[in-house]
C-alpha cells in the first residue's frame, strides 16, 4: 500500500493533536502512570491515518503500555510518534514495534532535561521573581502572580506546540540528532549553574533570622547581630540553608525538616533567642 | 457576597485549579496564584496574596520527580489561605499548611492509586471494544471527575462548615506560640532552597552559589541582577568547555 491523501496528517489534524494532547496527564495513575494520556492525546492520529478497526485498534493497544517522562517535553514525543503512525499506516516495510522502542528510549533523558530544566530551575527562577515583586509592594499588587502565569504557562504551551510540531515534521531524525549530540547533557549542566547563582543570591531575600541578644560593655550597647553582620551579612541565613541541605542529603524528609523547624522557630521565639 | 455564595465559588475555583494541574497546566494551582485569587475570592486580597506567597517558598524545592508525590500545594494554598482570610491572621496559614498538604498528598495517593487504575482498566477494555466515547471517559472525563469529589467537596465543606471552629482554636493559642510560628516563617525558606540544592549537582557546582550568595549579600544586588550575573557564569563556562573540546580533538586552541 502507497501514502494515499487520506491518511497523511494535515496541519488541521497536526492542531488537533496539540488539542487533544492538552488532557495529557489526566488518567495519570501508578500502573501506567501516563499511557491513558497518551492513548487520548494520539486519537485524532490514529482514527485519521488507519483506514479499518482492525489497525485502529492494535495501534490504541500500543499506546496503553506504561509512559512517563517530563509533562511537558512528552509533546515532543507525541510529535514523533505521529509521524511514525503515518509512516506505519503506508509502509509494509516499518516495524510498529519500533514505535513503542522510541518512546520508550526518550523517556529517561526526556524526564531528566524536563525535570531539571523546567521544573527545577525555571519554575522556582519565576516564582522567586514574582514572590519578591509581591514582598516589595507590601502584598498589594499581584502583577507577580500574573507575570507567574504569563511565563510559566506561556512558555509550557509554547513547548508542547513547538514538541508537537517540530516532532511530527522531523520524526524519527530528530532523535538520531538528540541521541548524539550530547545537547542534553550540556543544557542540564548550564540549568545546574544558573540555579546555583541564583539560589545563592535568593538567601538574603528569602531566609530571615536575627537574634536579638545584646550586652552592655561599659557605655556602649553591643548586639550581637550587628557583630555577625559586620563579618558577614545573612551568615545565620547561609548557614541556616547549608544545615537544611546536609540534613536532605543525609535522606531526612523535607515535611520532617520543615515541621522540625517549625517547632525550633516557636521554642527560640518563646526562650528570646529568634525575634 | 454571602458566605455560602463564597464557599461555592472557592470550590469552584478549586476545581477548575486541579484541571489546570492535569491539563492545561497555566500554572493557576502554584500557591503564589492561587493564594491571590483565594483572597479575592474571600474578600481579603492582601492576605491572601501573603499566604499564597509564604506557601511558594515553602514549596518553592519542590521538584515533581518521577513518580514521587510532594505534599499537595494546591489543596494546601486553597484551604489555608480561605482561613487565614475568615480569621484575618496570616499565621494560620503557616500552622495549617503543612498538615493540609500532607491531606491533599493521601489525596492524590487514593486518585493516582485506586481511583485512576481503575479508570485505566476500563480504559484498556474499551480499547477492546473500540469504543471512542469510553477512552474520552476514562482518560480525560472520569479523572477530572474525581477531582471535583477528591478536592473541591472537601475545600467547600471544610470552610463553609469549619470556619467557625478555625477560629475558635486561633483565638485558644497563646500569643506566644502564634508569634514564635511567624518567626519560624523566615527559617522554611531553608529548606525550600536546600531542596533546590538537592535537584542539582551543587557539590560540583558551589562556587557558584557562593558567588551568588555574596553579591547579593554584600552588594545588595537583587535577584535579576543574579541571573544576569548567572548568564556570564554560563557563557564562560561555555567558552571554557569549547576550548576542552578543541583540545581533546587536537585542534588549535585560539
Amino acid at each position: 500500500m502507497t501514502q494515499t491523501a487520506t491518511n497523511k496528517l494535515t496541519k488541521s489534524d497536526i492542531r488537533k493533536l496539540f488539542w487533544y494532547s492538552q488532557g495529557f496527564v489526566s488518567g495519570f495513575n501508578y500502573e501506567k502512570e501516563e499511557a491513558p494520556g497518551f492513548v487520548f492525546s494520539m486519537m485524532p492520529v490514529i482514527e485519521k491515518v488507519y483506514d479499518n478497526d482492525e489497525d485502529k485498534k492494535e495501534a490504541y493497544r500500543r499506546h496503553t503500555e506504561m509512559f512517563l517522562t517530563e509533562a511537558h517535553l512528552s509533546h515532543l514525543v507525541i510529535g514523533i510518534t505521529a509521524a511514525m503512525e503515518e509512516q506505519n499506516s503506508y509502509d509494509e516495510d516499518f516495524d510498529p514495534d519500533s514505535i513503542n522502542a522510541i518512546k520508550t528510549a526518550l523517556m529517561g533523558p526526556f524526564a531528566g532535561v524536563g525535570d531539571s530544566l523546567y521544573h527545577g530551575t525555571l519554575r522556582p527562577l519565576v516564582a522567586g521573581f514574582a514572590v519578591s515583586m509581591i514582598t516589595a509592594s507590601h502584598y498589594t499588587s499581584a502583577l507577580g502572580s500574573i507575570l507567574f502565569v504569563l511565563i510559566m504557562g506561556g512558555v509550557g504551551q509554547i513547548i508542547r506546540y513547538l514538541g508537537i510540531t517540530k516532532g511530527y515534521e522531523q520524526g524519527m531524525s530528530l532523535v538520531a540528532t538528540l541521541q548524539s549530540s550530547g545537547i542534553i547533557q550540556k543544557l542540564t549542566k548550564y540549568a545546574g549553574i544558573v540555579a546555583c547563582v541564583v539560589i545563592g543570591g535568593w538567601i538574603p531575600s528569602l531566609v530571615w533570622l536575627s537574634i536579638p541578644w545584646s550586652y552592655t560593655a561599659g557605655e556602649t550597647v553591643i548586639s550581637l547581630q550587628s557583630t555577625l553582620d559586620s563579618m558577614m551579612p545573612n551568615m545565620l541565613p547561609l548557614c541556616l540553608t547549608l544545615l537544611c541541605y546536609k540534613l536532605l542529603d543525609k535522606k531526612m524528609s523535607p515535611v520532617v525538616l520543615m515541621i522540625l523547624l517549625m517547632i525550633a522557630g516557636v521554642i527560640l521565639y518563646a526562650l528570646g533567642i529568634l525575634a | 457576597m454571602s458566605f455560602l455564595f463564597q464557599c461555592i465559588v472557592l470550590a469552584l475555583f478549586t476545581w477548575i485549579a486541579f484541571i489546570d494541574k492535569y491539563c492545561t497546566q497555566m500554572y493557576t494551582y502554584r500557591p503564589v496564584v492561587a493564594g491571590a485569587i483565594v483572597g479575592l475570592i474571600m474578600g481579603d486580597f492582601s492576605i491572601g496574596l501573603e499566604v499564597g506567597c509564604i506557601i511558594e517558598l515553602m514549596f518553592l524545592g519542590q521538584v515533581f520527580v518521577g513518580t514521587a508525590l510532594p505534599p499537595e500545594e494546591t489543596f494546601s494554598t486553597i484551604l489555608a489561605a480561605a482561613f487565614a482570610c475568615v480569621s484575618g491572621s496570616t499565621e494560620v496559614a503557616l500552622a495549617t499548611a503543612i498538615p493540609i498538604a500532607i491531606l491533599g498528598q493521601m489525596g492524590m495517593y487514593l486518585r493516582n492509586i485506586v481511583l485512576c487504575t481503575w479508570t485505566g482498566h476500563r480504559l484498556e477494555a474499551a480499547v477492546e471494544r473500540m469504543d471512542r466515547k469510553g477512552i474520552t471517559m476514562n482518560c480525560l472525563i472520569l479523572p477530572n471527575i474525581f477531582n471535583l469529589i477528591l478536592f473541591a467537596v472537601p475545600v467547600f465543606l471544610a470552610v463553609y462548615f469549619g470556619a467557625d471552629l478555625v477560629q475558635s482554636i486561633i483565638d485558644f493559642i497563646p500569643d506566644v506560640i502564634i508569634n514564635g510560628i511567624a518567626a519560624a516563617g523566615g527559617l522554611i525558606g531553608a529548606v525550600g532552597l536546600a531542596m533546590l540544592l538537592k535537584s542539582i549537582n551543587f557539590k560540583g557546582l558551589w562556587y557558584f552559589f557562593a558567588l551568588g550568595f555574596f553579591v547579593a549579600s554584600y552588594l545588595g544586588v537583587n535577584s535579576i541582577g543574579c541571573t544576569l550575573l548567572a548568564a556570564i557564569c554560563v557563557a564562560i563556562t561555555y567558552q571554557s568547555d569549547k576550548r576542552a573540546e578543541a583540545l581533546a580533538a587536537g585542534g588549535d586552541v585560539q
